[in-house]
């Protein structure tokens, strides 16, 4: 149960700045997904809150206390690794006691609350194994398992499930929105799998080059994204972005096709280029303006189909969803605007609102 | 449990390895210098060693069969058990010769400064002979050597670090291990670089300070290479140590650094009794042999680690 601040902070390793700034509030019993693209410092943002990495300024707070320089146990942080991380030479249990035996705490004792975690983690028939005798899966188990015993104020994840099969993913998945549920504790969850924000986050913060693009809720980040780098990470497949001409205050061109967007609250230029944000499931099947496209690449996934193929003069690149079709390579189809949820950006990619 | 997932093993290989029959005699062929060796130059003298041990033929090849009369006499030998008391001794500073090599690895591990260049100085003895170590340090440790001299400069009495029985077998050790630990720190230092980061890192959020960081997670993940060490070592001691004691004390003063190797050469070159010589090597053979055996199993205890 803890709240966490970020202020200001940065992290440099020599002349390579990495954390370039980053403020952020996550409140008590929050699940805070961390996005980006590899490479963009969600890894080292973790481990600076966790204590392992320094920081180079600003400060961190949890519980409006500030532990920027403790050692990670006095931040009663728990932290769980993408490689597990687990003492080879310790069995499960051994493992999963292991803070609490430095506490000091009696064996029968700690004993008690490793079979209380195993329970929840229904890996009670392994504490007497070793990790090299259980499966990946198990051993992500287990790493939970011992940061759950500590009953930490913050647990964080990093990547956590990336070492696993597909399927084992999705269930791993849903058993730490579950065990969330039950703990209600406050989890920092890093990923660059924008599938695995969407679904666990209850707001996701969005990582670009070491500086937060967005915060907020997955379905704000989807709907309402305020870049064309939001807008393109999160959503799979990606928004297809179309360059358009402002043609009116309101109103832009694509292909002689003139498209209205009454939900502007600032006029266009007119004569200047934008780029018209528009998803997938949002191209088909709609009442608005439409255009022929031809159909290059089919990937039919079942009920839904991405059909992909270029529009207009330009020949610009768009992926179209379809449901319940079974489109085929070379077929023309009618796409349509929905134009009620498209997005704008400008030239310096920021959300025209 | 256990027996359960033994039961669903998959069923073994074919008996009889990789490869095609062809490439296996092939492979055997390949292997006959090799084992054409051992068997003339280990299994064959082993053999005709212990039947030597059953003699008491002296260099010229005169002698006769005289049963275990060379075992039963090495039983009542006093130097030959002297012999034996200084070997307990040496094995009794086997811990030195692990854990030394071992903090000083971690210590560089842990990026002290200049650890590099620690590293290449301690490894430096390692490449050096034993007898030119001996004879650097028959000048150092001399009663008049620079040893003393150094003492003496911070007002320390001259010790006799060869000359007195009970120093001499310590200070053979000490040159022993100074001109080994290198190895040791070699070792163990590319046994650290296999302990993985994240595993010392999650001791630290588990709340382990630098020393139960140290002594619970980073040296039991060690334990593999603390034994190779000590095997290593342990046979190291007791058979390259002749050149040391040869040119450092000749097994004196009396036979406080006669070890049970020193005593073969001497009892076969200098008293010309190949078959009581023959009989001690039989018995070091069983000796090592046995705790070697014993070493091996506690390594393949802990192969699943
Ligand atoms: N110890 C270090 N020394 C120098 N640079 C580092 C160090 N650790 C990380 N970096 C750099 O910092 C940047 C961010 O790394 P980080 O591991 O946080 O990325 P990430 O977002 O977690 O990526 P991924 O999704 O691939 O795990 C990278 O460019 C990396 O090269
Ligand atoms: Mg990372």
């Amino acid at each position: 149960m803890a709240e966490l601040a970020l202020q200001d902070v940065r992290k440099s390793f020599g002349a390579v700045d990495v954390i370039k700034g980053v403020d952020l509030e996550i409140k008590d019993g929050e699940f805070t997904v961390f996005v980006g693209p590899s490479g963009c410092g969600k890894s080292t943002l973790l481990r600076m809150i966790a204590g392992l990495e320094e920081v180079t300024s600003g400060d961190i707070m949890i519980d409006a206390e500030v532990v920027t320089d403790e050692e990670p146990f006095d931040r009663e942080i728990a932290m769980v690794f993408q490689s597990y991380a687990l003492y080879p030479h310790m069995t499960v249990a051994e493992n999963m006691a292991f803070a609490l035996r430095l506490q000091g705490m009696s064996k029968p004792e700690r004993r008690k609350v490793v079979e209380q975690a195993a329970e929840v983690l229904k890996i009670t028939p392994l504490l007497d194994r070793r990790p090299a005798q259980l499966s990946g899966g198990q051993r992500q188990r287990v790493a939970i398992g011992r940061a759950i015993v500590r009953e930490p104020k913050v647990f964080l994840f990093d990547e956590p499930l990336s070492n696993l099969d597909a399927e084992l993913r999705v269930q791993m998945r849903i058993e730490i929105a579950r065990l969330h549920g039950e703990l209600k504790s406050t989890m920092i969850y890093v990923t660059h799998d924008q599938t695995e924000a969407m679904t666990m986050a209850d707001r996701i913060v969005v990582l670009r080059d070491g500086l937060v693009e967005q915060v907020g809720a997955p379905t704000d980040l989807y709907d309402d994204p305020d870049n064309m780098f939001v807008a393109g990470f999160i959503g799979s497949p990606k928004m297809n972005f179309l360059s358009v001409a402002a043609t009116g205050p309101r109103q832009v061109s694509l292909g002689g096709l003139s498209l209205d967007l009454p939900q502007l609250k600032n006029d266009l230029n007119v004569g200047t280029e934008y780029a018209l944000g528009v998803r997938p499931e949002h191209l088909f099947g709609g009442e608005g303006p439409g255009l022929t496209m031809q159909i290059e690449v089919v990937e039919q996934l079942g009920q839904t189909a991405y059909v992909h193929g270029r529009l207009g003069a330009e020949a610009q690149p768009v992926v179209v969803e379809l449901r319940d079709q079974r489109p085929k390579t070379g077929q023309t189809i009618e796409i349509t605007f929905d134009l009620s949820r498209a997005t704008l950006f400008d030239a310096q990619e920021q959300r025209v609102r | 449990m256990t027996v359960k997932t033994h039961k669903t093993k998959p069923p073994r290989k074919r008996r009889g390895g990789f490869g095609s029959k062809q490439e296996q005699r092939f492979a055997y062929l390949m292997l006959l210098p090799a084992l054409a060796l051992v068997l003339i130059f280990r299994v064959i003298p082993l053999i005709w060693g212990f039947f030597l041990s059953l003699t008491n033929v002296d260099t010229l090849g005169n002698g006769d069969w005289v049963g275990f009369a060379n075992y039963a006499r090495a039983a009542n030998d006093p130097t030959f058990q002297d012999s034996l008391i200084n070997t307990v001794i040496l094995l009794a500073t086997l811990p030195i010769w692990v854990m030394l090599p071992m903090l000083l690895a971690i210590l560089i591990h842990q990026g002290v400064p200049g650890g590099k260049f620690y590293r290449a100085v301690y490894f430096f003895p390692a490449v050096l002979s034993s007898v030119i170590i001996g004879a650097i340090f028959s000048v150092v440790l001399r009663y008049d050597g620079s040893l003393n001299n150094m003492l003496g400069a911070v007002g320390i009495d001259a010790i006799d670090w060869l000359g007195s029985s009970s120093n001499a077998l310590g200070s053979l050790i000490a040159v022993q291990l100074w001109s080994t630990f290198g190895m040791g720190v070699l070792i163990f230092m590319s046994g650290l670089a296999t302990v993985p980061d994240d595993i010392i890192e999650a001791a630290r959020i588990d709340g382990a300070g630098f020393w139960q960081r140290l002594f619970l997670v980073i040296v039991p993940s060690l334990r593999p290479i603390i034994e190779f060490v000590a095997v290593v070592t342990t046979i190291g001691v007791l058979t390259s140590m002749f050149g040391l004691i040869y040119v450092l004390t000749g097994g004196g003063p009396g036979t406080s650094t006669t070890l049970p190797e020193f005593l073969i050469w001497l009892e076969q070159g200098k008293l010309n009794r190949p078959g009581y010589a023959a009989a001690i090597s039989m018995i070091l053979f069983v000796m090592m042999g046995g705790i070697a055996w014993m070493q091996v199993r506690i390594m393949s205890r802990n192969t699943n680690l």
